[in-house]
């Protein structure tokens, strides 16, 4: 098979398996788990035989033509694309084998694979689209699959608000992006991204800079940024292997990729604010980690942070940092994510941290994973995380010092509550019934953990990478002489101080130690979290209610009842007119007949 | 002399006319109708149609005047109510009137009808050239016409049967 | 001194109004037909008097034509009433609006 022969394949598989599941396979939950873990495994090596292949290729056809305006579809593989690819393939995997296992006494088994499957093919759409279009459909089918899965156990109203909360905030930000699709094609000519580079001629300043912006609103919704960080939480409502699959790995990295993919429209003022928008959301999302009960809540506010280090990387500058780090925090995200389901199903769907407790000794194979994620996302020396971090810092330091500042500030925090979370999930004694009697999970459970701890340990090796990724990988900093050392310095004190404080501060006994010695810092930052909610509640329903009933008033008195009843009536009234001359009496009758010899007679006379 | 032959005949057509939109027995308004009918023949023969003239008694007059006295008397009514004019059949005879008298007026003044002076040879009313035209030039008429009378014939006739039983017809 | 054609004219219309004031204003049936009659005299009228002041004959082959369409037309209309006598017993045409809305 030709290189677009296979894409081709790795695209339009996943389709097929969620319609073979659909149509015929929504009462054989067997089955239809079985398509979709095939059709995974199937895509991870189509995506790997591609990559490490070595085919680069752009291929695209017309699809839709109005007079002179064409949108194409097509594939563009180039690094980037086949870096993506693997992740993507790798993840969905894991995923994929963890979801047999932890949805198996699932009463809706075949449509969550099929969601799954969905999902699969919008996300390869997303990584090899070739032009702005394109990846704007399959941006909306993403945010589509998002919501059929968030909203799995849709008799639970939590889980149906959260999936409309998911899809409203992505759609905000989508709409930013259209009008920067829009604009970018009324003043390029073309949305093509190879195209990009001959013809980035866009002179008008206020374009230039308000272009990338504006694409950026869909990477701020998509990768839950400030202002639109609040879906990302509550998208937890969801099974876990989804939150893992989605909401940690790839599809909120779509955005990321989507910036890294549009690298050639960015202008210094742009990328300024980008990197200050991805720094903050960074830091906000780590002070609103440090209050939270719920594991996925953690882990869910946990992924804003390090996104926003991804975004901060790449308007510092480098493509790379933010692919590397992207890649690194797939792997622990991912395995933080399926670690916390192996928990999770363990205590019997319970997600409390303080009810859980002495996992340690009960779930070995788990906790020996989870711990190299969190070593990993804190910073640990020669785990993954550490390497992609320090590029980031590196970069930071180099360019922008405030940035580093924040972002040193923000990795303290980030080390503090995964710690934290680590030590009161694992340590210390069982604090609940369930957690007594919690064990490991089968094969489906543990396999891709191990996996995937195997990669956060090596993903951080740079050279063990096939020579592929180079194209992305070689543009990631590598920090020289003093730079070198300032940067370690403060990851290690970062690292120990953060996690230090941690250890020391939280106790093993279930109650929040924070909440017991300051309760107003604890209620600052829970306050600081629900802020955005707040504002948004009261936007909604002060401000857009108010418009909505305007309309609505609008459109019961004018449209339905003056338009539509008018016209009726105005109907009514001529009919009962017309009706009202059929008096049955002849005289009437020859009276009208006298008046249209009237008439002929004017006319005949010229009168009329 | 003719003209005062015409104006006697018309005034006795017009007086007659009126008489049977005025009587308020339908025998009397009938009986009037056949005397217009004697004027109108008399204008007939004054414009030397001494043919039509005698058909015009014959058919209208003995037929279908007659006709309507049958069935005048069939239907044996008690007098006829009173004609009281009401307000609408009174403007609507002034209009008549008025575009009566208009239009003719509007005619005499604007049409070319004063200036034809009535020619002086009549046609003469000779039966054989009546059937000439008749069966060359208005062929297609006659044969219609036999049509609609024979359709007429089949009309009464179906028209006149008893119905099974009169319903109740409110 | 042969009258003018219009003197001819203007009687036919004359007649025709009458005719037609009669069918407007009374309320039997019957007269209402009679009236009719006399609106159709009245248009042979006109058509022999143009057809003699022409010196055709086309006028007055035409008013054969309209005495057997009155001939039939009366036939027909009377059987009519005589039907309409039967299940209505009237022939005052205001009681006659069934066909009323």
């Amino acid at each position: 098979m030709t290189p677009l022969q296979t894409a081709l394949f790795v695209l339009i598989a996943p389709l097929g398996s969620a319609a073979v599941i659909t149509l015929f396979l929504g009462r054989r939950p067997a089955l239809a788990s079985a398509v979709s873990v095939i059709t995974a495994a199937l895509v991870a090596a189509g995506g790997f035989w591609l990559a490490l292949g070595g085919a680069r290729f752009a291929e695209s056809a017309e699809w839709l033509r109005f007079g002179t305006f064409s949108v194409e579809l097509g594939f563009k593989f180039d690094d980037l694309a086949a870096l993506m690819l693997c992740v993507v393939g790798v993840i969905g995997l894991c995923v994929h084998v963890f979801s047999l296992g932890y949805m198996h006494d699932d009463s809706a088994k075949s449509r969550y694979f099929g969601g799954l499957s969905i999902f699969m093919f919008s996300m390869i759409g997303i990584v090899l689209a070739d032009n702005l279009f394109m990846m704007f459909i399959f941006w909306e089918l993403v945010g589509f699959s998002s919501y059929f899965l968030i909203n799995h156990w849709n008799a639970r109203k939590s889980a149906a608000d959260a999936a409309k909360k998911a899809f409203i905030v992505n759609r905000v930000g989508d709409f930013g992006f259209l009008l920067g699709i829009i604009l970018c094609y009324w003043t390029n000519g073309t949305v093509n991204l190879s195209a990009f580079g001959e013809s980035h001629a866009a002179a008008h300043v206020v374009y230039s800079r308000l272009i990338p912006l504006l694409l950026f609103c869909g990477a701020v919704g998509k990768s839950a940024q400030l202002p639109l960080q609040v879906w990302l939480p509550d998208a937890m409502e969801g099974p876990t292997p989804v939150s893992a699959l989605i909401h940690a790995a790839t599809m909120v990295a779509a955005g990321i990729y989507m910036l890294c993919r549009i690298n050639v429209l960015m202008v210094p003022p742009a990328m300024g604010v980008i990197a200050w928008v991805g720094t903050l959301t960074a830091l906000y999302a780590a002070l609103c980690a440090v209050t939270q009960r719920d594991i996925k809540k953690v882990l869910a506010y946990s992924t804003v942070s390090q996104l926003g280090y991804m975004v901060a990387a790449f308007g510092l500058g480098s493509v790379g940092a933010a692919m590397f780090h992207l890649t690194t925090h797939a792997f622990f995200k991912a395995l933080l994510f399926l670690g916390s389901g192996s928990v999770i199903v363990a205590c019997h769907h319970e997600q409390d941290i303080f009810r859980m407790g002495g996992l340690r000794g009960r779930m070995p194979l788990t906790f020996w994973t989870f711990t190299v994620a969190v070593a990993a996302i804190a910073g640990v020396p020669f785990l993954a995380g550490f390497f992609s971090k320090d590029a980031i810092l590196t970069l930071a330091f180099e360019n922008n010092p405030a940035v580093f500042a924040v972002l040193a500030l923000t990795a303290i925090l980030t080390a503090f509550y995964m710690l934290r979370l680590w030590k009161i999930v694992f340590l210390g004694a069982a604090r609940s019934e369930a957690a007594e009697h919690a064990h490991e999970g089968g094969i489906s459970l543990t396999a891709p953990l191990v996996l995937l701890a195997a990669l956060s340990a090596i993903g951080g090796y740079r050279g063990l990478y096939p020579r592929s990724f180079d194209g992305v990988l070689s543009t990631v900093p590598e920090a020289s002489g003093s730079t070198f050392a300032v940067v370690l310095a403060t990851s290690l004190v970062v690292l120990l101080a953060g996690a230090g404080t941690a250890l020391a501060f939280y106790s093993t006994d279930g109650t929040d130690a924070l909440d017991q010695r300051s309760p107003s810092v604890f209620g600052f930052l829970s306050s600081l979290r629900a802020s955005f909610d707040v504002a948004y509640d009261y936007y909604v329903a002060k401000v857009q209610q108010r418009v909505a009933m305007v309309l609505n008033f609008l459109d019961i008195v004018v449209l339905a009842g003056a338009v539509v009843r008018g016209l009726a009536g105005v109907a009514e009234i001529a009919g009962f007119g017309v009706r009202s001359l059929h008096t049955g009496r002849l005289s009437n009758y020859v009276y009208w007949f006298l008046g249209g010899v009237v008439i002929l007679w004017a006319f005949a006379a010229g009168v009329l | 002399m003719e003209q005062f032959a015409f104006t006697t005949l018309s005034v006795f057509t017009l007086v007659c006319a009126l008489g049977v939109v005025l009587s308020k027995n339908a025998v009397n308004g009938a009986m009037c109708l056949l005397l217009c009918l004697a004027g109108i023949a008399g204008l007939f023969v004054q414009l030397h149609a001494y043919l039509l003239a005698f058909i015009l008694i014959l058919v209208y007059a003995g037929a279908v005047v007659a006709l309507f006295l049958f069935i005048v008397m069939l239907l044996d009514m008690q007098g006829g109510q009173p004609w009281r004019p009401r307000g609408a059949g009174i403007v609507a005879g002034i209009i008549a009137a008025a575009l009566l008298i208009t239009g003719l007026d509007l005619l005499a003044v604007r049409g070319r009808l004063a200036d034809t002076a009535p020619l002086g040879h009549s046609v003469g009313s000779s039966l054989k050239l009546y059937s000439y035209e008749l069966f060359t030039t208005y062929l297609l008429p006659v044969q219609v016409m036999g049509f609609l009378l024979l359709i007429a014939m089949l009309g009464v006739i179906v028209l006149s049967r008893r119905m099974a039983e009169p319903e109740d017809p409110r | 001194m042969t009258p003018h054609l219009e003197a001819y004219l203007m009687l036919s219309a004359a007649l025709f109004a009458v005719g037609f004031l009669g069918v407007l204003v009374r309320r039997n049936t019957l007269v209402i037909y009679m009236c009719l009659e006399l609106m159709l005299v009245a248009a042979t009228l006109a058509l022999v008097a143009f057809s003699r002041f022409n010196g055709t004959e086309d006028g007055d082959v035409f008013v054969f034509f309209i005495l057997t369409v009155a001939a039939a037309e009366v036939a027909v209309g009377l059987a009519i009433i005589v039907a309409l006598f039967r299940a209505r017993q009237t022939v005052q045409v205001d009681q006659l609006n069934s066909l009323k809305h």
